[in-house]
């Protein structure tokens, strides 16, 4: 009896469960936790860039098509069912099966599957079930359109005033349990939209009470829309939004522009922003202005702002624009040839344009000032334990007085630049550097057909032949390599400097303070300095000749000091060659006939004009303290003061006077060039 | 005699915008709700016509209310605290104008593209009724203006007499903005922060729709647990009676 009673305890006690738990699921349980969410970024009234609205919503419409558009089934709930709820599926089948959509037809199934998605993400189908995944799922799941009111759009921006009364809304609905995020974003809206705030929570109940008057599944599908609404425009944390576009923009990014009008539109706005008194407005306005001109010159060569050239490799998988505008291609590009134009600094960095201006300043016989340059550039970016190294190549290369390559800077910046390479550090060239620079500038002005030369035939005609000599493309590593490759072989190379050609043809006291040296400093040790011969530093009638506009003449010596040399480099290189090759040089000049009665006597005026003006001290040994000879306005111009005695001479006692001399300043001529640092040789005078 | 006097004053000038300015909100709150259905399944000649007759609705309420509070607000003479709650009813009420606004140009552009000759483009949204029921509520408001216009069936009309309004109300917003000078940021508001919610026969028709949107996922897992519930009650049920009748039975 007792179990009995017992058991039906038991069973009542069941029964009593069991009711719980229908209970327990009919009754809402809800909890959520969110994330602290970031304040949402709200955009000011500007354009923003192009959403495909345009075509979603053409495409939205054909959906709707009862006949070919997507079939919908009817939405079962506890207590009501709901028509027009479509699947993942049958979007599918509809964007593959549906040919009167021109942009959807061949679609693959995972186009039809990313096209669903972004339809999705942008709030024109809303998913039924997991409405905070704003993902196409390719399974049963339930979508449904969302009503026009509701549809992205540019024209109406989401107010914060909406997302209050809809956060007031859900608050009445769900009796004060929001999720974290809403909680937080209704607290700040509280903040910042107090003096609205009756009237939100009024407008609230308003809508409520007016949204009450439907019927139940109008309600549930209204509530949906909302909130669909809302998770589209204002994302919960932590989820990827399709409304993100970045910046508003001042300028509208479709619109086509005149580069004319770009330019006014920037001198507007940057008129307009430093307006104020408190900025210096002209020296701004003169950099904006500055900055708008660089923009316009330089539009029409930007391959992303303008058209490109074969094709824009990168957007297409073309890559003959790079191929044409390799470092060491043959024939440069038109455009690139263009962009030399623009500035001497364009021309520089540009490796094509450094060659090209190179062979140019050989022509010109000033190749020694590039060759400096690209070496203080060397120091500057190289790295401090070969800095000492390269400062001291580089002064017994160009900066020494009978250097090989002497370049020609004035004596204020030399003195500041060989005092300061006592201590040489990374910038220490920098005075003279920016001297040549300019000098090569100016020089690239005046010769502006150097450039011009190479524009109209070269490109153009063969761009094709580029393209029909197409090699594959060279890893950097690879580019690397030949670049120091060609270097190498440059140093190699005896340059072809001016100051070369001037032994034969200065007087011999010019000879006897600058020859003395015998060897070439390390030949073999820096290729960065080639070359074989030392040259005296001498005021060239070449140089001098550049200046009167003489090509033919300047033309004619050049061709004979340029044979002179070849013969000359081959030579090697002693110091006891000297001699021999001083005389052999004389020698081969009385053979082919060339006095040098004439060259003194292109030489004499000048030198004689220049006597006069210049404050050069007359260049003897005697004297310790030795300025250069200093220049005068015109580039490459070097006046120099020719003791009328020294002028012409007899051949043949030259070369006694010669070996006199070299015997007789044994010390000074058996020396290299001494960095001054190193050692305090009154020879090397100031140092 | 003198405060009661006063507070009768304050009051006859008050209630009259409170009331406007409230029944406008009303309006604008259907309006709101209408136009919702526009483009959709629902979008008949009817909606049209709902529409237009609240938005006209509304319009004569935003005038009269518009009217009362600019003159009371440019009476310089007016103590403290009525201006305060005057131009709490002011900042209200050019809030829901500012909501009409909006709306209005929504629906004028959506009537644009959703043209009703062809109902095929109309998109399904799933809704079923129409709007009669809120356009009811919104009219049923009391009118200051009693007169009523006939309504219009043609769309072309509607098109260019909807423009007509919505330039109209711009033209108000804008005269309000210059008339009277309301610091927004000094407006401080008297209601609660969280609205309060409202009756409890809500709350049951609110639960069924909570249980619609927080656990649609779990539909089906929720009726296959809930029929296994029941089957087990009713096992259990049927043993406990077998049980009493056996007790009875044998005892």
């Amino acid at each position: 009896m007792t179990v009995i009673f017992v058991l039906v305890l038991f069973s009542y006690s069941q029964i009593a469960f069991c009711a719980a738990l229908i209970f327990q699921s009919v009754s809402k349980a809800t909890c959520w936790h969110g994330d602290l969410c970031p304040l949402p970024a709200h955009h000011t009234q500007l354009i923003s860039p192009y959403v495909p609205y345009m075509q979603a919503e053409k495409v939205l419409l054909e959906m709707q098509d009862p006949k070919k558009g997507v079939k919908s089934q009817p939405q079962r709930l506890v207590i009501t069912t709901i028509p027009h709820a479509i699947t993942g599926k049958h979007k599918h089948k509809h964007t593959h099966t549906n040919t009167l959509l021109n942009s959807c037809s061949g679609f693959l199934s995972s186009e039809a599957r990313s096209f669903g998605s972004m339809l999705v993400a942008l709030g024109y189908i809303y998913p039924l079930q997991d409405h905070k995944r704003l993902v196409i799922k390719p399974d049963a799941s339930l979508y449904r359109f969302q009503t026009p009111y509701f549809w992205p759009t540019q024209q109406w921006p989401v107010e914060d005033t909406d997302y209050a009364i809809y956060l007031a809304k859900r608050n009445i609905r769900k009796k004060g349990i929001l999720e974290l995020h809403e909680q937080e974003q209704y607290n700040r809206l509280h903040k910042w939209m107090n003096h609205k705030w009756d009237f939100i929570v009024m407008q609230a109940k308003e809508q409520y009470r007016a949204a009450k008057e439907r019927k139940k599944p109008d309600r549930v599908v209204f509530d949906c829309q909302e909130r669909a609404y809302w998770v589209v425009h204002r994302p919960p944390p932590g989820t990827v939004s399709a409304m993100d576009y970045g910046l508003d923009r001042r300028v509208d990014p479709n619109a086509n522009e005149v580069t004319v009008g770009l330019q006014t539109l920037l001198f507007a706005e940057m008129k307009r922003l430093f307006s104020s008194n408190m900025i210096r407005s002209d020296m701004i306005f003169h950099f904006s202005c500055r900055l708008v001109k660089y923009c316009a010159t330089y539009n029409s060569h930007d391959p992303f702002l303008s058209k490109c050239l074969p094709s824009n490799p990168w957007l297409t998988d073309d890559v003959t624009y790079w191929t044409l505008n390799m470092p060491n291609v043959e024939i440069p590009t038109k455009m690139r040839v263009e962009r030399w134009t623009f500035s001497f600094g364009e021309l520089l960095s540009d490796p094509r344009g450094r060659d090209d201006f190179r062979l140019f300043l050989k022509k010109e016989f000033s190749g020694e000032n590039l060759a400096f340059w690209e070496g203080c550039e060397d120091l500057k970016w190289g790295t401090a334990v070969t800095m000492r190294e390269k400062a001291e190549q580089i002064y017994k290369t160009f900066l020494a007085r009978g250097a090989p390559r002497w370049i020609n800077i004035d004596g204020k910046t030399m003195e500041i630049t060989v005092s300061g390479l006592r201590h040489p550090h990374r910038y220490v060239l920098d005075a003279a550097q920016t001297h040549i620079y300019m000098l090569m500038k100016k020089v690239s002005k005046h010769t502006r057909r150097f450039v011009k030369d190479k524009l109209p035939h070269d490109a153009l005609n063969d761009l094709e032949q580029n393209a029909r000599n197409r090699r594959p493309s060279l890893s950097p590593i690879i580019l690397r390599q030949q670049e120091l490759e060609q270097r190498a072989k440059m140093a190699a190379s005896a340059p072809v400097d001016i100051t070369q050609l001037c032994r034969f043809t200065t007087p011999v006291s010019h000879l006897a303070v600058y020859s003395g040296f015998t060897d070439s400093p390390s030949a073999n040790a820096s290729p960065s300095l080639p070359f074989v011969a030392p040259t005296p530093v001498c005021p060239s009638p070449i140089s001098v000749a550049l200046d009167s506009n003489s090509a033919s003449e300047r033309r004619a010596e050049a061709g004979e000091g340029e044979a002179e040399r070849n013969p000359e480099a081959r030579a090697p290189a002693g110091g006891n060659v000297l001699k021999s090759r001083m005389a052999l040089s004389l020698r081969r000049l009385l053979k082919r006939g060339c006095s040098p009665s004439t060259m003194f006597a292109s030489l004499s005026p000048k030198g004689q004009a220049a006597a006069g003006t210049s404050r050069i001290q007359p260049l003897c040994p005697d004297q310790p303290s030795q300025a250069p000879p200093r220049r005068t306005g015109n580039f490459f111009q070097i006046k120099v003061d020719i003791p009328p005695e020294c002028r012409i001479y007899p051949i043949e006692s030259e070369d006694e006077e010669e070996e006199n001399r070299a015997s007789s300043r044994g010390g000074v001529g058996a020396k290299e060039i001494i960095c001054p640092w190193e050692s305090l040789t009154p020879q090397n005078g100031t140092g | 005699m003198d405060v009661a006097a006063s507070s009768e004053e304050s009051w006859k000038t008050m209630f009259p915008s409170a009331v406007l300015s409230l029944c406008h909100m009303q309006v604008v709150a259907c309006y709101r709700n209408l136009a919702s259905c526009v483009g959709g399944c629902t979008d008949s000649l009817q909606l049209r016509d709902d529409l237009r007759q609240t938005r006209e609705k509304a319009q004569k309420l935003a005038v009269s209310t518009c009217q009362h509070l600019t003159s009371h607000l440019r009476d310089k003479s007016l103590p403290q605290e009525q201006r305060r709650e005057l131009e709490l009813l002011w900042v209200a009420f050019s809030s829901s104008l500012e909501l009409l606004h909006v709306d209005m140009c929504k629906v004028f552009s959506m009537g644009d593209i959703f043209c009703l000759a062809n109902t095929t483009a109309l998109v399904q949204t799933g809704l079923q009724g129409g709007g009669s029921e809120v356009a009811a509520r919104a009219l049923s408001l009391p009118d200051l203006n009693q007169a009523q216009t006939p309504a219009d069936g043609l769309e072309n009309q509607e098109r260019s007499a909807m423009e007509k309004e919505i330039s109209q109300i711009d033209h108000m917003i804008d005269d309000m903005e210059m008339k009277v000078n309301v610091l927004r940021w000094m407006v401080e508001p008297h209601g609660p922060q969280y609205a309060e919610p409202l009756s409890s026969t809500d709350s049951a028709s609110l639960a069924l729709l909570t249980v619609d949107e927080e656990q649609p996922g779990h539909q089906p897992l929720c009726q296959r647990s809930r029929i296994f519930v029941f089957l087990l009650l009713f096992a259990v049920v049927l043993v406990a009676a077998t049980l009493s009748v056996c007790v009875v039975f044998f005892s």
